[in-house]
């Protein structure tokens, strides 16, 4: 009697904890979904410019983000950020970050604007959390050339000079991350680009990326992965950059979420012929 | 694999961070805070740690935060190299203050 009513219970119990299981499943995989299909946003044409994107999560969910907001006269704010965390939580908190850089990029003027209305929005809810956000927003400007940019704490990106076949870090722009301080404000620098000139933006998961003795891939790499490709659009330097980090871990598991944003400045388009076929097609 | 080491002096503790400091810490921090409590002065070593992610600075940032809340005295010692890079790189040393940083 008692061993019958145990089979039962157990049963139950067991058949409970299957369709909880698949509840989860699916609901994770709804998650990755929503965060995949935000993240994955198009990717704004840019003039005398290549933009690309890549984010490979850890896990079945990132915490890592980056976006593309068009401004006006051709400009673009891009934004890369590293949530703490990793995994549906951090996946929470990237949504609540990625809302508020679609609002503040919308009402600022420049990168230190919109990471300060950023840390505004964000701050309050971070602390409580006991979370923060790190984060480098820039803004292209194709008619300039002037990439502006503000960090939130996060790791300078790099700069290939296409012309003289060199990487440097960009000039270090002082600021915290987002969710210390309530009231904090970004410094703002700006650097002038030239044609085949790239820019890559990235997280820390690429250059502490590990193989089986431990060692870190390290900025190193990543600088002569950059060289070795400085020719090839941003689509091929991203895939290369992604095979380099590849083969140098050999299979094992990635720590935490890579991500990348390359930014490649090409020939000036003839602004005069593009403006007399645009009066053209109007009449 | 991340472990710590309790050596008490009294109202005086040094706690030794063992291994690398990311998410897989996070349930051993709440651990670590409790034994904390019976302390004045703390000290944190992280001579042995030699990997940092974001995960790990923000426990970290949380640990001192909740120490410092309940006035006790906390000091970080025996940064390596490539964990003050990424110290740097966040700028710790504004967020958790100066001061607490000794050799």
């Amino acid at each position: 009697m008692y061993l019958n009513e145990y089979k039962h219970v157990h049963g139950l119990t067991s058949s409970n904890d299957h369709v909880m299981e698949k509840w989860l499943e699916r609901e994770i995989n709804l998650a990755r979904n929503i965060q995949t299909k935000l993240l994955n946003g198009s990717i704004p044409s840019i003039r005398d410019a290549e933009i690309q994107g890549i984010s490979i999560p850890a896990r079945l969910i990132g915490g890592d983000y980056y976006d593309f907001y068009p401004l006006e006269n051709d400009k673009v704010r891009i934004v890369i950020g590293d949530v703490m965390g990793k995994g549906i939580p951090a996946a929470m908190l990237m949504i609540l970050t990625r809302g508020a850089f679609r609002s503040a990029a919308e009402s600022t003027k420049g990168p230190a604007e919109t990471l300060t209305a950023m840390n505004k929005a964000l701050c309050q809810d971070l602390r409580l959390l006991k979370s923060f956000v790190t984060l480098f927003c820039a803004d292209w400007n194709p008619i300039t050339n002037v990439l502006t940019y503000a960090s939130a704490g996060h790791n300078m990106p790099l700069l290939v000079k296409g012309k003289e076949k060199k990487v440097m870090e960009l000039p270090k722009a002082l600021g915290i991350m987002v969710g210390a301080f309530t009231d904090h404000v970004y410094e703002e620098k700006r650097v002038e680009l030239e044609e085949n000139d790239t820019v890559f933006f990235y997280t820390d998961g690429i250059v502490e990326a590990e193989n089986k003795d431990r060692e870190q891939f390290k900025r190193e790499r990543l600088i002569n992965t950059l060289l070795q490709h400085l020719d090839k659009n941003v689509d091929e330097i991203g895939k290369h950059v992604v095979e380099a980090i590849h083969t140098f871990t050999e299979g094992v598991p990635q720590k935490d979420d890579i991500t990348m944003v390359i930014l490649k400045v090409n020939k000036k388009s003839d602004m005069t012929k593009t403006n007399f076929s645009f009066i053209s097609s109007k009449e | 694999m991340f472990s710590y080491e309790l050596v008490q002096d009294g109202q005086s503790v040094t706690i030794y961070f063992k291994g690398d400091l990311d998410i897989e810490v996070t349930e051993i921090m709440e651990e670590i805070i409790q034994e904390l409590q019976f302390f004045e002065t703390i000290h944190i070593n992280l001579s042995e740690v030699l990997f940092v992610d974001s995960t790990g600075i923000g426990l970290l940032i949380n640990l001192v935060n909740t120490l410092k809340q309940e006035n006790k005295h906390v000091m970080i010692s025996g940064t390596q190299p490539e964990v003050e890079e990424v110290f740097k790189i966040i700028q710790l040393k504004e967020i958790l203050g100066e001061e607490i940083f000794v050799k």
